[in-house]
């Protein structure tokens, strides 16, 4: 098709489809007028019987507990896919970008490492009582890393998250998961059914097995952006041989 | 009970393990651990099939059941038909990892984790019962098939492949997720007997009409049916053969078989009335697939786009036997898709013997050169006569079931076209296999398409000793399954009653929500009568015709030749220049395609 005739047939296809869309959202409830049974009955429920403050996480953790699963394993994925396509076998250095020089960067950067860490650290483990959780607090332990690499240089960058550690973290974290199901199944219950005790609400120490769940979460998360950093800035700083492009 | 989450949980453990330790050990660890985890799944799935013909398997994982009849988690709902999908997807995935260990000179971990993944999506997507849940299943399958296309990333075409694949199954994945998004805005639930339940007692209005086009856009795109198809020869041609047999066996007819899941539990009670609008467009729909994919697969020359194609064409046929919204045709259909899927299956991997003993994928460069690998052409013969649909061999009582169903719904036209689209595919399959395996035919043919395939295929390095049992026992054991599993004694009547099951809305909502175990029912017995006979013959006998005039068109008379050649000509080339390979075009086309069968649906519902 030439230009001319995709973007006509897009454009009306759109159009059209648009149309559509306006239609269907018209005959939604209003906003704030939510009528379905399941959020209301979840919202009820989830606090007496899970004893977590932060019912979010006893949706994802529990009530859905393997959507999520299903989810850490796309991002787990989608890693491994990307180090799929990336790889070369045949590669060689190139120059590596500058050290930074600037004292101020360096101390400032390893200062917000540093509190990153302890953020992230935070997030993940009061996920079930305040708003957070394994998956947004693995994105910000993964950024701490990020910023070493921003503040200091590759190679303290790349000799604090060696290839073959972080992937077996990332597996852990994954297959943790799964096996935290299977502990379930083998105590007797439904893959995934809570086995911990349930604890005091509101507490470090409650929601059963979803602090484990919430840590494999992390876990598998942190490790995955680090990878999927490192694979992208090999690519910046190690250039394949002999690419006929 | 305890085995339905295994399904899924099985191959996502032994990914997470060889991620974790495969680094450290050797290929043959990763090749052992492949093999026997798709084994293990493939028994559970068969187990699930065996223990679920009676009455369904309904797991609520976590536990959760229903409380008052609301689903509070999510529920895989294990019935025969879909088990038996299950099972085929462990079954290709064990032909494929068997083929694998000698196919592939060098192959990493990645390879091995990323197919056991793959799997555990594509169960997880045909067992469970829960909208939000199958779309998590569709992404996971999305994002490892993705990947595994653009495997051999030395070449370009396994690139733009991939590429072309990623952008529109992502557009396809968008759309959908705005459909469940509407879904769940209406009816606050995402199992899907909820939602048939709280979609009761009123018409259907905008809103469900377009959330139902959404859905099935989303579907048809992965499925491949025409106009959303594009990306799937594109995909297809590109990918390493141990994957091909994967998508083409089971993860496009994944797709149909979705519609049929969401269609019985969620919207056959709210589009009660509209069955027969919806029946011509899905039929429709399907007619043209099985057409265009039949017609494109005729005109290639390289071996694994051919087979694209052939996907393609199926796909259409399979798309107008669930559409033809009858318990019949739906147990029809998932009979025709399991002995198709091995079938497909073994023609890959037969191609993939091809491409490693002669180096070469192009049916006009490989005339008179099959001696190298007798057994593959066994497996073309064997492959074309079953897509052919001889009988009562593979896939005959599968169409069938469609064609007596065809006949009860008032669509008697649509077993003629049914055949005309087999007589295509399987005619041109067995061209192929006359060509390269009899050295029959013209070594060239000016309007098989011109781009010459790549010529070198992924397994590019030196030619090691094959042991050639490993690579064409799995394509024969394929062959020999698929076209076998039409002597299960019942099975068509067998599979009627399960479609009934399948169909049953209220039963299987009381099942599903309630946990009422639904009355017996008796096994209906199937007579094909004589017209599938006819049918199957006139289909084998057409696809052997077809296959010499695919290999002798230009010794026929002039006469014969010109006129005809004049008039096809110009739409051939039209319908060739379509399959452009600019992802562009594709969503385009995929964007009219969704805004048509919108738009259709809004007229014709009333």
């Amino acid at each position: 098709m030439s230009r001319g005739v995709r973007s006509g047939l897009f454009l009306v296809s759109a159009a059209g489809l648009t149309a559509l869309l306006l239609w269907a959202v018209a005959d939604l409830p209003d906003f704030g007028h939510y009528r379905g049974p399941y959020g209301k009955v979840l919202n009820s429920v989830a606090v007496g019987e899970r004893h977590t403050t932060n019912v979010v996480a006893a949706v994802v953790f529990d009530y859905r507990g393997v959507d999520t699963m299903g989810e850490e394993f796309i991002l787990f994925a989608s890693v491994m896919g990307v180090a799929l396509l990336l790889r070369n076998p045949h590669r060689e250095r190139r120059q590596v970008p500058v050290r930074i020089q600037s004292d101020a960067v360096r101390l400032a950067g390893i200062g917000f490492a540093a509190g990153l860490l302890v953020l992230g650290l935070y997030v993940v483990a009061h996920g079930y009582l305040t708003p957070g959780g394994g998956f947004q607090g693995g994105v910000v332990l993964a950024s701490a890393f990020v910023l070493v690499y921003l503040a200091g240089d590759y190679h303290a960058y790349r000799s604090m998250s060696p290839t073959p550690a972080i992937d077996v973290l990332g597996a852990t974290g994954a297959g943790g998961y799964t096996v935290v199901g299977i502990v379930s199944l083998l105590l007797g219950s439904a893959f995934l059914h809570n086995f911990g005790p349930l604890g005091t609400t509101g507490k470090l120490a409650s929601g059963g097995s979803i602090p484990f769940l919430n840590v494999a979460s992390a876990l598998e998360v942190s490790a995955a952006f680090v990878l999927l950093f490192s694979e992208f800035l090999d690519e910046l700083v190690v250039r394949p041989k002999a690419r006929s492009e | 009970m305890v085995l339905v989450p295994l399904v899924v949980a099985i191959p996502l453990v032994a990914a997470a393990a060889l991620t974790a330790m495969g680094q450290f050990l050797g290929r043959r660890v990763d090749d052992l651990t492949g093999i026997a985890a798709a084994v293990a799944t493939t028994v559970v799935s068969t187990m699930l099939l065996l223990r679920s013909l009676d009455h369904d398997l309904v797991y609520w994982f976590g536990g959760w059941r229903p409380r008052h009849g609301i689903a509070l988690g999510i529920a895989f709902d294990v019935e025969p038909l879909s088990a038996g999908i299950a099972a085929l997807a462990g079954a290709l995935m064990t032909a494929s990892f068997v083929f694998a260990w000698r196919y592939f000179d060098e192959v990493g971990t990645l390879f091995h984790v990323l197919m056991l993944v793959f799997l555990a999506a594509m169960n997880g997507f045909a067992l469970s019962g829960d909208l939000f849940n199958m779309f998590v299943f569709f992404e996971l399958m999305s994002v490892c098939a993705f990947a595994l296309v653009g495997y051999a990333i030395e070449q370009r075409a396994p690139l733009q492949g991939a590429i072309n694949f990623a952008v529109t199954n992502t557009v396809g994945a968008l759309l959908l997720l705005f459909g469940i998004a509407l879904v769940y805005g209406r009816t606050g639930a995402l199992n899907l007997a909820q939602i048939g339940r709280a979609l009761d007692g009123r018409p259907p209005d905008g809103l469900l009409v377009v959330a139902f086009a959404l859905l099935l856009t989303g579907f048809l795109v992965k499925a491949g049916a025409v106009p959303f198809h594009f990306w799937l020869s594109d995909a297809y041609a590109a990918a390493p053969i141990p994957v091909c047999v994967v998508l083409s066996g089971v993860m496009s007819d994944l797709g149909l078989h979705a519609v049929a899941r969401i269609y019985w539990p969620s919207f056959s009670g709210v589009f009660a009335a509209d069955a027969g609008s919806l029946r011509a467009i899905l039929v429709g729909s399907g007619v043209l697939t099985a057409l265009v994919g039949g017609t494109m697969a005729f005109f290639q020359r390289d071996l694994k786009r051919l087979l694209a194609f052939v996907t393609i064409g199926h796909v259409g046929i399979f798309l107008a036997g669930i559409g033809l919204l009858t318990a019949r045709a739906l147990a029809g259909t998932t009979l025709y898709v399991l002995a198709d899927g091995f079938v497909k299956g073994g023609l890959f991997l037969a191609v993939g013997i091809l491409l490693r003993r002669a180096r070469d994928g192009d049916e006009l460069r490989l005339r008179g050169q099959g001696g190298v690998a007798p057994m593959a052409g066994v497996a073309f013969l064997l492959g074309g006569l079953g897509l052919a649909g001889l009988p009562p061999f593979g896939t005959f009582p599968g169409s069938a079931l469609i064609i007596r169903s065809a006949g009860d719904v008032g669509y008697g036209w649509l077993p003629p076209l049914l055949a005309a689209a087999s007589i295509l595919t399987a005619g041109t399959v067995l061209r192929a296999g006359a060509r390269i395996f009899l050295g029959l035919g013209d070594t060239d043919d000016p309007s098989l398409s011109h781009e010459p395939p790549a010529a070198e295929e992924e397994p590019a390095h030196v030619p090691g000793r094959v042991s050639p049992p490993l690579l064409f026992g799995p394509a024969l054991a394929l062959m020999v399954v698929g076209l076998g599993l039409a002597f299960t004694p019942g099975l068509a009547g067998r599979a009627t009653q399960w479609a009934q099951r399948f169909e049953d809305r209220p039963a299987h909502t009381a099942e599903l929500l309630r946990g009422v175990a639904p009355r017996p029912a008796g096994t209906p017995a199937f007579h094909p009568g004589a017209a599938p006979y006819v049918y199957g013959a006139i289909s084998t006998v057409g696809a052997v015709g077809f296959a010499f005039f695919g290999l002798y068109r230009r010794r026929l008379p002039a006469l014969l030749r010109r006129v005809p050649g004049r008039l096809t000509a110009g739409p051939a080339a039209q319908l060739k220049a379509l399959h452009s390979g600019v992802v562009g075009d594709y969503v385009a086309w995929l964007t009219f395609g969704a805004a048509a069968l919108g738009g259709l649906l809004a007229l014709t519902v009333r």
